[in-house]
C-alpha cells in the first residue's frame, strides 16, 4: 500500500520537528451549551450517585467531573500533523478539574497538542500524542481534557 | 536492608500508583522492605519531595530514573542535575556507552533492567551489538517480569560475571515489594545507594513466589 504523503518510521528527529511545529498551538475551537437534564443523564449514565451530578434541583448541580470526557473537537489533529506509520490506539484519557461546569452557560473548547513523546516497551517502539481541550467558561478555565493517542511501530516485515 | 530498587510512580506516564498508596500499601501489608526507589521513565523527578514520607513512615525513599538504550532500558542511581544535563533522559535511544559513562562521570550507576525482556532487555541486543563495555550489574529479578524472562537474565548475568539486583518495576500499587535488593549497608540516601552498590555487597531477592 502506497504511503501518503505525510506518513512515515518513527524517527527522533520528526519528533523533536512535531514538537517544535506543533505543541500548545490551539488548532480547534469549538463552543458547547448543555441542559441541566444532558449532564445529568450523562452522570446516570456513567453509574454516578451523587446528588450534585444526577439531580438538576441539587443547589450545587454541575456535570459530573468525566463528562469533559465526551467533548470532541470539529479537528481531530491539526493541519499536516505527521502520520507516524503504526498501529494507531487510544492509550487513555484524563480529566483536571479546576472550577464546575454549570448547565445552559456556553463553553468553549480549545484544543491544542499538548505533548508529543516516544517510549519502547515489549511491543516495540511508540509514539504518543496527547491532545488537550480546555474548556472555558468566557475566561475561565474550568475544566482540562486529555487525550493519548498511541501509535506503535509496525513491526519489520 | 531490603530495598526495592524499580518502582513508577504517577509521575511515569504509565504510573499508576501514587507513594503515599505505595507506602500505605507496605505498612499495612506488613512487607518485609526498607524502602523503595522511585526510577520515573525517561525523567527525574526532581519536583517531589518525599523527605516528610519517609519520616513519618519510617521507610526510605528514594528517586532515580530508568532511561531507554539501544542495549534496552537501563536504571541509573545517584541522579544529579549535572548528569541530567549531559544526557537528554528523554531520549530513547541513547548508546548504552554513553549511559554508562555519563554516570560514572557524576558520582552515579547505571544498571540495565530486565535484561531477559524481548526488545527493551540486553540480552536481545548482544546478537545484534556484541557484550557491551562497562556493565557490572543487571537486574535478575523484576517483578513485571514474564515467563522465562528473569531466568534469561540471571543464566546472561552468570555468564558474564554480572552481579544480580532486583525490583518490583511496580507501576500499581500491588506490585511494590515483588522483587527486591538485599544490602548488608544501611542506606539513607542516593549517594549510600551507589556506594552499597558499587561495593557489590548485596543481592537480589523476589517475594514472587511468597504466599500472597
Amino acid at each position: 500500500m502506497r504511503k501518503q504523503d505525510n506518513e512515515h518510521n518513527i524517527d527522533e528527529a520528526d519528533i523533536r520537528e512535531a514538537r517544535a511545529k506543533f505543541l500548545n498551538h490551539v488548532f480547534d475551537e469549538k463552543t458547547f451549551t448543555f441542559t441541566a437534564e444532558q449532564f445529568a443523564d450523562y452522570a446516570i449514565a456513567c453509574g454516578e450517585t451523587a446528588s450534585c451530578y444526577t439531580d438538576p434541583k441539587h443547589p450545587d448541580f454541575q456535570a459530573s467531573p468525566g463528562f469533559p470526557c465526551s467533548l470532541h473537537p470539529s479537528q481531530r489533529m491539526p493541519d499536516g500533523y505527521p502520520r507516524f506509520n503504526g498501529l494507531g490506539m487510544d492509550a487513555g484519557k484524563a480529566i483536571t478539574v479546576y472550577q464546575p461546569i454549570r448547565p445552559g452557560v456556553t463553553l468553549t473548547g480549545r484544543t491544542h497538542i499538548h505533548d508529543i513523546y516516544t517510549k519502547s516497551g515489549r511491543s516495540g517502539r511508540m509514539v504518543f500524542s496527547l491532545i488537550r481541550m480546555d474548556i472555558y467558561d468566557g475566561e475561565n478555565l474550568l475544566s482540562s481534557a486529555d487525550t493519548s493517542i498511541v501509535i506503535r511501530e509496525r513491526p519489520a516485515a | 536492608m531490603i530495598l526495592d530498587l524499580h518502582a513508577h510512580s504517577i509521575k511515569s506516564d504509565d504510573g499508576r500508583a501514587k507513594v503515599s498508596n505505595y507506602v500505605q500499601w507496605i505498612k499495612t501489608r506488613g512487607l518485609p522492605i526498607d524502602g523503595f526507589v522511585l526510577t520515573e521513565h525517561r525523567q527525574f523527578d526532581f519536583e517531589s519531595d518525599y523527605s516528610d514520607m519517609a519520616r513519618e513512615s519510617g521507610l526510605v525513599i528514594l528517586k532515580g530514573s530508568e532511561v531507554e538504550t539501544e542495549y534496552g532500558h537501563v536504571l541509573v542511581f545517584g541522579v544529579t542535575e549535572s548528569l541530567t544535563q549531559s544526557l537528554d533522559f528523554t531520549n530513547i535511544r541513547l548508546a548504552l556507552k554513553d549511559v554508562l559513562k555519563a554516570a560514572d562521570d557524576h558520582g552515579a550507576i547505571a544498571i540495565p533492567c530486565h535484561p531477559g525482556r524481548p526488545r527493551v532487555g540486553m540480552a536481545a541486543h548482544i546478537e545484534t551489538y556484541g557484550i557491551p563495555a562497562g556493565v557490572g550489574i543487571v537486574e535478575t529479578f523484576n517483578g513485571g517480569s514474564r515467563e522465562n524472562e528473569d531466568e534469561i537474565a540471571q543464566v546472561m548475568a552468570s555468564a558474564q560475571g554480572y552481579r544480580g539486583i532486583g525490583g518490583s518495576d511496580a507501576h500499581i500499587v500491588s506490585h511494590i515489594g515483588r522483587c527486591a535488593t538485599r544490602f548488608e549497608d544501611s542506606i539513607r540516601n542516593e549517594t549510600e545507594l551507589v556506594i552499597s552498590l558499587r561495593s557489590g555487597r548485596f543481592e537480589a531477592i523476589t517475594y514472587r513466589n511468597a504466599a500472597a
